[in-house]
């Protein structure tokens, strides 16, 4: 059984917010917002969306790793250990995001990886801050 | 002071038979039958092993049966796994811990009635209920599966990890990069030194396999114990020796001070297509000693 990603964050739908003036995003946690939001009639969380590209690329390196049946849904939504990944798995397609985007993903970051949106995000974020 | 670890196997699952009615038509008045009860976990040294292979349970009625042992929850989470094989392993791995629980607590408590709580580190526990009616056992588990093969070690009074793996398990990236990212220098220069790339690649495995038991035995999580903080060494003697890897202790921010090295490691090879590695805390000076009964 893996002993990477033993506990799953799950998180709503990101949205993407508008009429927001741009903010960086650098520090935001998943529990809070940091920029003010004009009132609105409705709540919605707003959260740091990965980007799309890089969701992909996820996907993509996933399937290679676990070498899925051709049809198997992978997205943003996706779990790596309901995919079967074990934790060898796991850490070859971490080695192969690190590889595909020049970035270094600490033991810490790695453990609170439960879906591919996670790493996305992870991944955004890293680059970012290069 | 010895420390004993057996490796048992399983073809079917003892389970108490159902509520009635009985289904009638059933094959197999075995899949009631009770197996022997295990033998008895003597001491805090002992080890017992369950495994079974999934492959060789294909009769529905009775995966239907298993099924019903596991908690809603189980059955959900099984359920979310992607596709019916890995659905199938998710709810036999719950199925293989309730019933081998149930066997060391002498049928006392039902399969169905075992709950399970985790560490803030996510390791799962038995979460015993606390009326005063009920008794606990100081039962420690610890699963690992492969796509063939599913384990669950037992053991009394200590703290237990168990990782099993396919010996010819490939891997996509090569054995060195992956050796040269995650483990120590030390361990890197071990497996650099192997010419045959079969053996290297199977010296990689059982490495992995007993850090990955030491982790999981620890129940921190992979970030509680990163791979490149410890160096497991496997001697002539088959003495398997751990140490902490005290450069990259000595440089990290969060050093090493909750990685011990009071721990216990067996190897073992499983139906000859796997390694399996144990691993139990250990407090005592005693010499040890490992006995492999099938």
């Amino acid at each position: 059984m893996a002993a990477i990603a033993g506990s799953v964050v799950s998180f709503a739908r990101p949205v993407k917010a508008v009429n927001v003036s741009p903010v960086p995003f650098a520090g935001l946690r998943k529990d809070n917002v940091a920029f003010r939001l004009h009132p609105v009639s409705q709540k919605f969380a707003v959260l740091c969306a990965a980007k799309k590209e890089t969701v992909d690329k996820v996907c993509d390196i996933v399937r290679k790793q676990l070498v899925l049946p051709e049809g198997t849904e992978v997205s943003g939504a996706s779990k790596f250990t309901d995919l079967g990944a074990d934790s060898l798995d796991t850490v070859e397609i971490v080695m192969g995001l690190e590889e595909a985007f020049k970035i270094t993903v600490e033991e810490s970051s790695a453990q609170s990886i439960g879906t591919v949106e996670d790493a996305a995000e992870l991944i955004d974020k890293l680059v970012e801050a290069k | 002071m010895h420390h004993r670890l057996l490796l048992l196997r399983r073809g079917a699952m003892s389970i108490p038979p159902p509520p009635a009615p009985r289904m009638p038509g059933v094959a197999g008045g075995r899949l009631f039958a009770s197996l022997p009860p295990p033998p008895p976990l003597q001491s805090p040294r002992e080890v017992h092993v369950w495994y079974l292979c999934p492959d060789e349970l294909i009769d529905r009625s009775q995966l239907d049966m298993y099924t019903e042992l596991l908690s809603p929850s189980e059955r959900k989470n099984a359920l979310a796994m992607n596709g019916p094989r890995l659905q199938k392993d998710a709810m036999l791995s719950r199925a293989l811990l309730r019933t081998t629980l149930s066997r060391y607590t002498d049928a006392n408590i039902d399969p169905r009635s075992f709950e399970f709580k985790k560490n803030k580190f996510g390791k799962p526990e038995i979460l015993w209920q606390s009326d005063e009616s009920s008794m606990e056992w100081p039962l420690h588990f610890n699963i690992s599966h492969t796509s063939s093969l599913i384990a669950c070690g037992i053991a009394m009074d200590t703290p237990i990890g168990i990782d099993v793996e396919e010996k010819k398990r490939k891997t996509v990236k090569s054995i060195l990069s992956l050796a040269r990212r995650y483990f120590t220098p030390l361990e890197v220069d071990y497996l650099a030194k192997i010419s045959d790339s079969d053996a290297q690649q199977r010296e990689f495995i059982k490495l992995w396999t007993l850090k990955e038991a030491y982790v999981k035995a620890l129940g921190r999580g992979f970030s509680g114990a990163p791979f490149n903080r410890f160096s497991i060494q496997l001697e002539t003697n088959s003495r398997i020796q751990i140490s902490k890897a005290t450069k990259v202790c000595n440089d990290s921010a969060s050093g090493c001070d909750y990685l011990s090295e009071n721990w216990r490691f067996a190897l073992a090879e499983l139906n000859s297509s796997y390694y399996m590695s144990v691993c139990i805390e250990d407090n005592s000076r005693g010499l040890y000693s490992l006995f492999f009964l099938m």
